[in-house]
């Protein structure tokens, strides 16, 4: 529907009164003015047509026709009035205009009838013979009591009309200038109203487009709209409240899942990702404004999740599982998925929540295989101990060389019993020391400490041995308990001389940097595989299992290096390429006192 | 489009998408077998390859439901097309994880790894090849499907290089032959998923643009 203004809404209903009475009062007016003038001409009629009856009596009892037709003319010119003699017979004597003989019989007209019964007649017609409209009357001409002539006299309306057209023209000039006012008034009250409800309007438009923070200003010259923009302020105050408060609301729901540390992720019915917070977003490395709108498998794509939320969607109660996400590295995540509630029960969708265990996992299952490492360790040497044992006792063998053969064995077998007994002690303790306050240290000289690891471990090694290269400088000191990270670098040095194969050389590195001191063995051998890498210093973990045994490892080796060095708040790592060799690096970082030692 | 066919669409999303994830998950763990030696793994391989079976199966009968039904046109059309193409694509990856499972058993033990260093990489390659081009589909990234198909040339070249090693050795010392094979042939299967992983990026490609870029097309538009 079309709008109109309120302007038209004003306008238009004044126009219309204004309009209908200037219709009515012009009507009446001229109705009025009319009447008016007709009494007038009709007694002025009547006074000359009297006038005359005095003057046409002795004419008539003359019969004389021509003298009658001459007074009608010179009376009627004089005074601009038709003036018509009528027999009783209703044959027109005399006549002002017209030859009577050529006029018919005038008998039948109202005016002349009622005179000649001896009233006055008057009428107002249109006349025929002279082409307009006119008024007449009519008086008896009495002799001795008998009507012996009508007397008419006649006059026309076209000047009474004419001043009735002027008078309707003026009444209706004036109207418009009326209209035309009143519209001038219509206009200013309509804008009166009009403008402060359309400030109200493009206020409420404000409102509607979240811009509460604006105010109405008031109309204060009318009581009813300056209390609507009042209640209009007051909504828009309190509608702001709201808001505020909901707003408040939600960011705090959305910081508390924000900061949770479990991964949540929220579907609906349809799998569709509604809720998703930051930790499962980092957990499940995706983009955040990716996952809303798409569906779990889109988003996720693990096989497990994917049907852990088919679980809980499909009805029954919270489901709980172990996923393993392969995504960058292998991580175990616990998954608990529960349904969704709205207010009246019905089941919107399911809630996960994701919790990574993987260091859990990871811990758990060292422990496992270090139980199963230790006893596996244990049980080599005592079987063999036991075998040739048993064989010296049940059947001793004839030849002493054999039987001291087999004694060797039986010892190198203690011997080895005892070198993992004494790898598990030194663990042990490092593991209770470890908080580095117990340590015992002392500020060492680097260099020399270096060569005697160097010393011992070319010393045990029987084959022929790669060159071992020093490089360190001779002043650099560290606050260390110098002979555990002997032992560590006596470590490093077996495992490089046994294990590296094809290298030609290891390096023995030594250098300072600003906050730590990196020792650093290197060899160029043939390097480890990078899928053994993150599992190295784990107890009783070898790379190639059975080689490593047979040259007489304990598996203890490089979780004692990792432990030396976390004993002194350090750190080991490794870095191999395969064919091209390895790097172990300790790093232990330097004390200020240490500091102050060497500047000294 | 019809909401019906918006409908259909979206279920058929979510089953592709279900198809993938076991897929991704069959591929990860058959390059774990090989890659660490878990042999226990083999099985696990095989019980989900029968359920990938399975769901292409489904998921080619949905999709002839939803031609015969909807008969979709321009753009959903060649979503039908190319998510039919991306299945069997899928389901064939699932097949070479299979194969590379089966030869894990083989392979352990004798330190074949070392005898393939580039062989962890391509794997890594492929899979991220796959992950990617899934990605692709997911977020309709012509741009990211278009990364796959550069990457999917190192793959061809490690894989030369891998060959021509592996061929030495053999030449060198023929006691270790089988297990060299077998190596050989784990590699020629990660090259053939990174193959298929590149096929369904061009099928992303084709699917966001609706340009076809196979056969070389893409290298001479000289979009590279």
């Amino acid at each position: 529907m079309h709008r109109k203004s309120l302007l038209w809404h004003i306008f238009l209903p004044f126009l219309a009164v204004i309009v209908l009475s200037l219709v009515l009062i012009t009507g009446y007016t001229s109705r009025s003015l009319r009447d008016f003038f007709y009494q007038q001409s009709s007694s002025d009629l009547t006074t000359r047509a009297h006038l005359m009856t005095d003057e046409m009596v002795p004419l008539l009892l003359r019969d004389d026709e021509a003298a009658i037709q001459r007074t009608c003319e010179v009376r009627g010119k004089a005074s601009d009035t038709r003036v018509t003699v009528v027999a009783p017979d209703g044959r027109v004597i005399g006549d002002t205009r017209e030859d009577p003989a050529g006029m018919d019989n005038h008998g039948d007209r109202p005016e002349v009838r009622e005179a000649l019964a001896g009233r006055v007649g008057s009428s107002e017609r249109y006349s025929a013979t002279l082409g307009h409209r006119r008024i007449y009357v009519a008086v008896p001409v009495r002799h001795d009591g008998s009507i012996i002539a009508a007397l008419r006299t006649s006059h026309s309306l076209t000047s009474i009309e004419r001043a009735l057209a002027v008078v309707q023209q003026r009444i209706a000039l004036g109207g418009l200038l009326l209209a035309f006012g009143a519209a001038v008034i219509s206009f200013v009250l309509a804008r009166r109203i009009s403008v402060p409800l359309r400030q109200m309007k493009e206020g409420a438009e404000r409102f509607a487009a979240g811009q509460l923070g604006t105010r109405l200003s008031m109309a204060p010259d009318s009581e009813e709209i300056g209390a609507l923009a009042e209640t209009f302020n007051g909504m828009a105050e309190q509608l702001q409240d709201r808001i505020r408060t909901i707003e408040n609301q939600r960011n705090e729901q959305e910081a508390v899942l924000a900061s949770m540390v479990e991964s949540v992720l929220a579907i609906d019915r349809d799998e569709v990702v509604i809720g998703i917070n930051r930790a499962a977003t980092e957990l499940l490395g995706i983009e955040p404004a990716m996952a809303e709108g798409r569906t779990l498998q889109e988003v996720v794509r693990n096989p497990d999740l994917i049907a852990l939320g088919k679980g809980v969607l499909g009805g029954g109660g919270p489901v709980e599982g172990e996923i393993v996400l392969r995504r960058d590295g292998e991580r175990h995540l616990q998954v608990h998925a529960t349904g969704l509630q709205g207010l009246e029960g019905q089941r919107l969708g399911a809630l996960l929540v994701l919790n990574d265990v993987t260091r859990i996992r990871r811990l758990e299952s060292l422990r496992r295989d270090f139980v199963a490492n230790v006893s596996h360790e244990l049980r080599t040497p005592i079987t063999s101990i036991k075998g040739f044992v048993e064989t010296l006792q049940n059947d001793p063998p004839a030849d002493p060389d054999v039987a001291r053969r087999f004694l060797t064995i039986v010892n190198r077998q203690a011997d080895r019993l005892q070198a993992i007994i004494d790898d598990l002690l030194s663990l042990s303790r490092l593991e209770q020391e470890g908080g580095s306050a117990e340590l015992a240290r002392e500020a060492t000289p680097v260099r020399p400490l270096l060569q005697d690891a160097v010393d011992i471990s070319t010393a045990r090694a029987t084959d022929d041995v790669p060159t071992v290269r020093l490089e360190c400088v001779d002043d650099l000191e560290v606050m260390v308990n110098a002979p555990l990270l002997e032992q560590a670098l006596v470590n490093l040095l077996d495992n490089a001389l046994k294990y590296s194969g094809t290298a030609t050389e290891i390096v023995v590195a030594a250098h300072a940097e600003p906050d730590l001191i990196v020792v650093s063995v290197r060899d160029d051998g043939r390097g480890i595989a990078p899928t053994h890498l993150p599992r190295i210093f784990e107890r009783f973990y070898r790379v190639d299992k059975a080689r490593s045994r047979n040259m007489g490892g304990t598996g203890l080796g490089l979780a004692i290096v990792k432990h030396i060095a976390q004993a002194h708040g350090g750190e080991a790592s490794v870095s191999s390429t395969l064919g091209e060799g390895t790097t172990f690096t300790i790093t232990l970082p330097r004390r200020p006192d240490v500091d102050r030692a060497m500047d000294a | 489009m019809h909401p019906h066919l918006n409908h259909a669409f979206k279920r058929l999303k979510k089953s592709l998408f279900t198809l993938s994830a076991a897929v991704e998950e069959n591929l990860h763990l058959a390059v774990k077998a090989v890659l660490e030696g878990e042999p226990g793994l083999v099985d696990q391989i095989r019980a989900r390859d029968l359920e990938i079976d399975l769901m292409e199966v489904d998921f080619e009968e949905e999709c002839l439901k939803v031609l015969a039904l909807h008969q979709p046109v321009a753009i959903d059309l060649r979503f039908m097309v190319a998510v039919l193409k991306i299945n069997n694509d899928l389901e064939r990856i699932g097949d070479l994880a299979v194969s590379i499972a089966e030869h894990a058993p083989h392979l352990t033990g004798k330190d074949p790894v070392d005898t393939a260093r580039k062989l962890p990489r391509m794997a890594e390659k492929a899979q991220s090849m796959l992950r990617k081009s899934l990605d692709a589909i997911v977020g309709m990234d012509a741009d990211l499907a278009r990364e796959v198909l550069a990457t999917d040339d190192e793959v061809d070249a490690d894989y030369y290089e891998t060959s021509q090693e592996l061929k030495a050795l053999m030449r060198k010392d023929s006691s270790q032959v089988d297990e060299l094979l077998g190596m050989m042939l784990v590699c020629k299967h990660v090259e053939r998923i990174a193959d298929l992983a590149t096929n369904i990026a061009e099928d992303a490609i084709y699917m966001a643009d609706g340009e076809i870029v196979r056969h070389g097309r893409y290298h001479a538009s000289g979009e590279r």
